[in-house]
């Protein structure tokens, strides 16, 4: 939901467990509390996307048990598989641009058993056009970092289990070629495509790709999605890392993202979403000022996490059982 | 995980079988178990480890899937 500064404060004063999205000259004024926040001027409410520095997105976390707040950097940021609830949810906010995203890109799809305790979470940033500060928060300590992911652990009651899942409107073309990279990185040169080597960012411009399109990988039928950041000096940026041993083809092009986005929101089935996110590119490439995307609410995002790093995509967690 | 859906997990690591989960979790498990499979066929044994560690945490989500499995 959002709601004004008063409101939110009224609600960590009543010692509610949150989650806050805002921009940061709302978030620094919160008092201390029981919640974790994030920056992003962007929003998907109820009434539609809007971009507003008045409100604050808030969720009210009424389905855990028990909570721990912790803050972790690059070098330990995998320290979240080990000191999470046994049966729970672990919810993360990262900073845009910080050592310990790209840390948390790269790795969390090989780190063991991650896969084994559901993690949600999203990337941090501010307004595209006037800047602004991109921070994290502890609500716990009031610490706020750019350099630092802050984690909120949620344990669930017995007979509960969260289900971590998306909402993605692109899909490939299987007649597309398959390209594949050498190593898991953020950037890259060269890949190959069905198997002949080229120059990535020469294959984009003599293929006239729409790089709007992000890369889409099929994970057993879940499509993963990595975005083009650009290209510049022959070589192409990703909002997430391209992984070695991945098939990646260009998406299929999507015309009316909403529409896209009210049929797969029908075939993911989703009933009570108890958090969502959705990316700043499908904002901006899709034009969602304004535009509802029911049952789904949340912050407008600079990266989203199901378990690894995504983009382009919507991710939501439901309470099973 | 009864016999019928066993093997076919078996089968589903191997790319003999598809099934798609509408758990996103579980895909990626797959995913991952058919890549580390590729690579070494010896390791049957412990992708199944690991398929049996994610179903054992969460009975709620996998009941479903293994039913489905179990009727591939």
């Amino acid at each position: 939901m959002l709601i004004t500064l008063e409101e939110t404060v009224e609600l960590i004063r009543k010692g509610r467990l949150l989650h806050i999205a805002a921009d940061d000259t709302l978030l620094r004024q919160l008092p201390k509390g029981k919640w974790i926040g994030g920056t992003t001027p962007y929003f998907i409410s109820e009434e539609g996307g809007i971009f507003t520095k008045d409100r604050l997105f808030v969720n009210e976390i009424d389905y855990a048990e028990e909570a721990k707040i912790a803050a972790y950097g690059k070098y330990n940021i995998f320290q979240i598989v080990e000191e999470c609830y046994d049966n729970g949810l672990t919810m993360l906010i990262m900073p845009f641009g910080s050592e310990v995203v790209a840390k948390y890109a790269k790795e969390a799809p090989e780190v063991e058993e991650l896969l084994l305790h559901p993690t949600i979470g999203w990337v941090a940033g501010a307004d595209l056009e006037n800047g602004g500060e991109i921070k994290v928060y502890n609500g716990e300590n009031g610490e706020s970092y750019t350099d630092k992911a802050v984690v909120m652990y949620l344990k669930l009651p017995e007979g509960k289990n969260a289900m971590v899942n998306l909402v993605n409107i692109f899909t490939d073309d299987k007649t597309d070629p398959i390209i594949r990279f050498n190593d898991n990185e953020l950037s890259a040169t060269k890949c190959t495509v069905n198997g002949q080597e080229v120059n990535f960012a020469e294959y984009i411009e003599k293929k006239r790709i729409d790089v709007k399109m992000p890369l889409v990988a099929d994970y057993n039928g879940s499509y993963i999605n990595t975005s083009i950041k650009g290209v510049e000096n022959g070589t192409v940026g990703f909002y997430a890392p391209v992984f070695r041993n991945v098939e990646y083809r260009f998406a299929a092009h999507v015309e009316d993202y909403v529409e896209n986005f009210q049929k797969s929101i029908a075939a993911a089935g989703a009933k009570n979403p108890v958090f969502s996110c959705n990316c700043i590119l499908n904002y901006l490439y899709g034009d969602l000022n304004g535009k509802k995307l029911p049952p789904f609410t949340g912050p407008i995002t600079f990266g989203e996490v199901a378990y690894q790093l995504i983009n382009q995509t919507l991710v939501y967690c439901e309470i099973l059982g | 995980m009864d016999a019928a859906a066993l093997e076919n997990v078996k089968r589903i690591l191997r790319g003999e079988l598809r099934y798609t989960s509408s758990n996103l979790a579980l895909n990626m498990l797959i995913s991952k178990m058919q890549k580390k499979l590729q690579a070494d066929p010896q390791s049957m044994e412990s992708c199944m480890k690991e398929m049996d560690a994610f179903i054992a945490k969460y009975p709620i989500v996998a009941k479903v899937d293994l039913a489905n499995i179990a009727a591939l």
